[in-house]
């Protein structure tokens, strides 16, 4: 594993449609209806029904633990949901994922991930934390 | 009233025990369409990190069910999000979690609300907190 500062250490694409919004909020317990129902989207001012940030906080995460082969190294994890991630109600709405170390000290690595929507961004401020001893 | 900065330090009753089970374990997983990852399978399985969020919205409940905040989940957006972990949460796991509101700033209808989600086992070992940022805006009256 390099964990030099600078290494970009994987990508991951996924495409999310209406359908695993709904298999997200089965699974996650979160049914806000803003992920499933277009007037409740619209009710607050949304461009359409969006993405649980969780969801694309928890595929970003896929770049890391791709990476490291082992989810428990992972010491902490922080996002700002920046932008919504718009999914339209047929088809889908490809989000790529980039990981990059931005530091290593005491056999800790911290990565950032870029997440990037139609070439928004739709995550800020990413930083992971992985132990990598 | 609703929220308000008189609120801070309101915490909540912590959860019934939670059994984290490698059919709920697998079915996350797959939601995050990582299935194929073989530390999230089986009966020695370990939670996809996020996981802890599971727990962590089934506190949501006490949020928005409080009376006095006047919250509507559907009018609530995820500002941001940390999780912070002692050690992953693995299947067989009995855990339980608490919220505690740490900060409410309020902007004209909308209210930015920093909550703070502990979660243990029932033997009082801490796995993980998961801090969030809810903005929440009141519906204005026609």
């Amino acid at each position: 594993m390099n964990v030099e500062v600078g290494t970009t250490i994987g990508s991951v694409s996924a495409a999310f449609s209406r359908t695993d919004l709904v298999r997200y909020a089965g699974a996650s317990g979160d049914f806000n209806p803003i992920h499933y129902n277009d007037a409740a989207a619209a009710a607050l001012g949304l461009p359409g029904v969006i993405a649980h940030g969780m969801l694309t906080m928890g595929t970003a995460l896929r770049v890391v633990t791709d990476w490291c082969g082992d989810p428990t190294r992972v010491l902490s994890y922080y996002v700002r949901f920046t932008k919504p991630v718009v999914v339209p109600a047929t088809g889908t709405v490809e989000v790529t994922f980039t990981g990059t170390v931005t530091g290593v000290s005491d056999a800790v690595a911290t990565v950032t991930i870029e997440a990037l929507c139609e070439e928004t961004k739709v995550l800020g401020s990413v930083s992971v934390e992985v132990r990598v001893d | 009233m609703p929220i308000s900065e008189a609120h801070v330090g309101r915490s909540y009753p912590a959860t019934a025990p939670y059994e984290v089970t490698a059919v709920k374990v697998a079915e996350f997983a797959a939601a995050l369409k990582d299935a194929d990852n073989p530390a999230y399978a089986g009966d020695c399985a370990v939670a996809p990190p996020t996981f802890a969020v599971v727990l962590a919205a089934a506190t949501w409940d006490s949020l928005f069910g409080d009376p006095e905040l006047e919250l509507s989940l559907s009018r609530t957006v995820h500002a941001d999000q940390r999780f912070t972990w002692t050690r992953q949460l693995r299947v067989g796991d009995l855990v339980e979690a608490q919220l505690v509101i740490d900060k409410v700033r309020l902007r004209g209808p909308a209210a930015f609300i920093t909550i703070s989600v502990q979660l243990a086992t029932t033997a009082g070992e801490p796995l993980c907190v998961a801090t969030s940022t809810l903005v929440h805006t009141a519906e204005v009256a026609a």
